[in-house]
């Protein structure tokens, strides 16, 4: 039995073992190639232990590419994007969870009608709105399509409709309105799920890269992503540079992931805590 | 009157749940509305409270017509009967909140939060969450929050409802004492008579959303209007036997139960023939060699006093309050006898023949 039961856990510690390396393998490459010369890269002797430390792919990517302009863009468009995505998403699923007015049904089917559309296949229509606009090329262009996520709506609107009804009651016998009950009541008591959908969405807005590739042409616009693909020249890719400048570019999501990481598991333990 | 109403209808839909109700209750008193679930005593608090709103009729708080006045202004406080503490804040921010929301000024708040905490005994617990506090003192804090709002009245829904047996006897007496200390008229929704009972000055016994009877706690228990009231007031209930009138002498109503005679005294002359219910209290029961014969079949043994449980011939049961120390035992057949006062007579739709 006892045998039985080690050789269950070597197979499943095998298993686990092998997924970590398949899925930490490509990192692991990125990062060998960027720390080796252009020359090294493209070589035959180029193994997979790392045998050169260059930084100049790094110093090359900082200096010689629109790295910090792209950086800038892209926190800048994700902060906006998260901020404007959470509070119009709270207050709208407030609104349905809370409040009675002809049409919420309505109003939710249609949230739940638009969770359902890809949004490749608004992109056309899309593009003219904003070309129309004169948007192209703008931080408004990149940001006013993705502030539509209507998977936030929902996850606060069940998240709201869980919250007692006698607190919303207490809340009215205490003289406030839905202004208090939903930023100083529901807003507090669902903490925990605010900052997971927060690094959610600055996760898939900083990730982003057919929306703004389409609508940004100029260097000085770009966004993370989409300055990648301008990391080479007539001469062809340069592989080192182009590593360094994609492992630069993931670094924020991974520092920002691994410091709310933690707040995320202690927010959701109290908002549990607190529930139970 | 601190709290009048006057024939409040509520509709939910095309089903009316409070059926033409009025009421006074003065500054002062302690009201319990009581009933069994579904009697729409809950709903007619929140009527009072403003949660809900009402049909028709009229209900003023210290005569001001506050029917269609928004809750926060009617100068109601009310505490739930699941506390709805706000988890998020300590005990202190608990009480202040409503305070916050009026803009009362920093010392203001802390005068009146402390206040009350000193006299709810929480000055110990004010920094600390609602989830690290015991049922009893979620409970204080939800009055505690009640208090500092100092509303001319406060309306508690069940508040004792989620505590255990032995927490509500202590939470009852403190509440019994809070309003001695306060003196604030309190409206107070509750199924336990027993509850109903120890703190009322005044009860509404109430049922399908009817008023079914008000007054002194004992005044209801020793004279009901009628067949309702009396078999929900009183723990044990009271015992109803069908019977019939067969005649009648001097003010004596004679009387046959299971080819037995009972006498009661009642100013009414029901026809012979007529059936009747008769309304027997456990403590008025007589054990003796006449009488009406039940076996025994259990007794619920409490220490200085017995329930015994006991079975008439067509198996309904009669409860009788045994306090004389060695009882019968289980099978031995019993006659039992009450005096014509304490008979009570109810008609073949539950009203009281006085």
């Amino acid at each position: 039995m006892m045998q039985i039961r080690k050789l269950e856990n070597s197979i499943l510690a095998g298993g686990s073992l092998l997924a970590a390396v398949l899925w930490t393998f490509p990192l692991y490459w990125a990062f060998i190639t960027s720390i080796r010369t252009e020359d090294r890269v493209v070589s035959d002797a180029a193994g997979l232990i790392p045998d050169e430390f260059n930084l100049t792919a790094y110093a090359s990517a900082l200096f010689n590419t629109k790295l910090l302009t792209w950086y800038w863009n892209s926190i800048a468009t994700s902060v906006i994007i998260t901020v404007v995505v959470l509070v119009s998403g709270m207050m709208c699923a407030y609104a349905i969870s809370q409040m009675r007015f002809p049409g919420r049904k309505l109003l939710y089917g249609v949230v739940l009608a638009s969770f359902m559309v890809p949004s490749q296949a608004l992109i056309v229509t899309q593009f003219i709105l904003m070309n129309d606009m004169g948007l192209i090329n703008t931080w408004a262009g990149i940001i006013l399509p993705q502030l539509i996520v209507p998977v936030v709506i929902i996850v606060y609107k069940q998240f709201f409709d869980a919250v007692p009804k006698e607190m919303r009651e207490a809340v009215v016998l205490d003289g406030g309105g839905d202004y208090t009950l939903l930023f100083r009541v529901y807003l507090p008591l669902n903490w925990g799920i605010t900052t997971a959908l927060a690094i959610i969405t600055f996760i898939m807005a900083w990730n982003q890269f057919f929306w703004p590739f389409l609508v940004v042409t100029t260097e000085n616009m770009m966004t993370i992503p989409v300055g990648i693909t301008q990391v080479n020249d007539a001469f062809g890719v340069y592989y080192a540079r182009l590593m360094a400048v994609a492992l630069l570019g993931a670094m924020p999501v991974a520092v920002f992931y691994l410091i709310f990481q933690k707040k995320v598991t202690e927010a959701v333990m109290i908002s549990s805590g607190v529930k139970g | 009157m601190a709290v009048q109403l006057r024939n409040v209808r509520k509709s939910f839909g095309t089903v009316e749940v409070i059926h033409d109700v009025s009421m006074d209750i003065a500054a002062g008193e302690f009201a319990v509305f009581v009933g069994p679930s579904g009697c729409g005593k809950s709903t007619l608090l929140r009527t009072i409270a403003g949660l809900e709103d009402t049909s028709s009729g009229q209900i003023s708080i210290e005569e001001q017509d506050v029917t269609w006045t928004e809750p926060a202004k009617r100068g109601v406080a009310m505490v739930f009967q699941s506390y709805a503490l706000y988890p998020h804040l300590s005990v202190y921010e608990n009480m202040a909140f409503s305070l916050r929301l009026r803009r009362a000024s920093k010392r203001e708040i802390e005068e009146k939060v402390l206040e009350a905490a000193a006299i709810l005994r929480l000055e110990e617990q004010l920094h600390k969450k609602p989830s690290q506090l015991s049922g009893g003192q979620r409970q204080r804090v939800a009055i505690g929050r009640a208090i500092v709002r100092q509303p001319k009245v406060f309306l508690f829904d069940e508040p004792l409802s989620n505590l255990d047996a032995e927490l509500r006897v202590q939470m009852r007496l403190e509440l019994a004492r809070l309003h001695k200390q306060i003196g604030a008229t309190m409206i107070y929704v509750t199924h336990d008579q027993v509850e109903a009972m120890t703190l009322a000055d005044k009860i509404f016994v109430l049922k399908g959303g009817i008023v079914q009877q008000s007054g002194r706690p004992l005044d209801l228990y020793r004279d009901p209007d009628n067949r309702f009231v009396a078999g929900f007031i009183g723990s044990p209930a009271m015992n109803f036997l069908e019977g019939t009138v067969t005649g009648r002498e001097g003010d004596l109503t004679i009387l046959e139960v299971d080819r037995t005679e009972m006498v009661a005294r009642i100013d009414a002359t029901p026809a012979p023939g007529t059936s009747v219910a008769l309304g027997l209290r456990p403590e008025h029961i007589r054990v003796g060699e006449t009488g009406l014969p039940v076996r025994m079949e259990m007794a619920e043994e409490l220490g200085g006093l017995s329930f015994l449980h006991t079975r008439r011939p067509d198996m309904s049961e009669i409860v009788v309050e045994w306090r004389d120390g060695e009882h019968a035992r289980m099978g031995e057949t019993l006659h039992l006898a009450c005096s014509p006062d304490k008979i009570m007579v109810f008609d073949t739709e539950g009203h009281r023949m006085r």
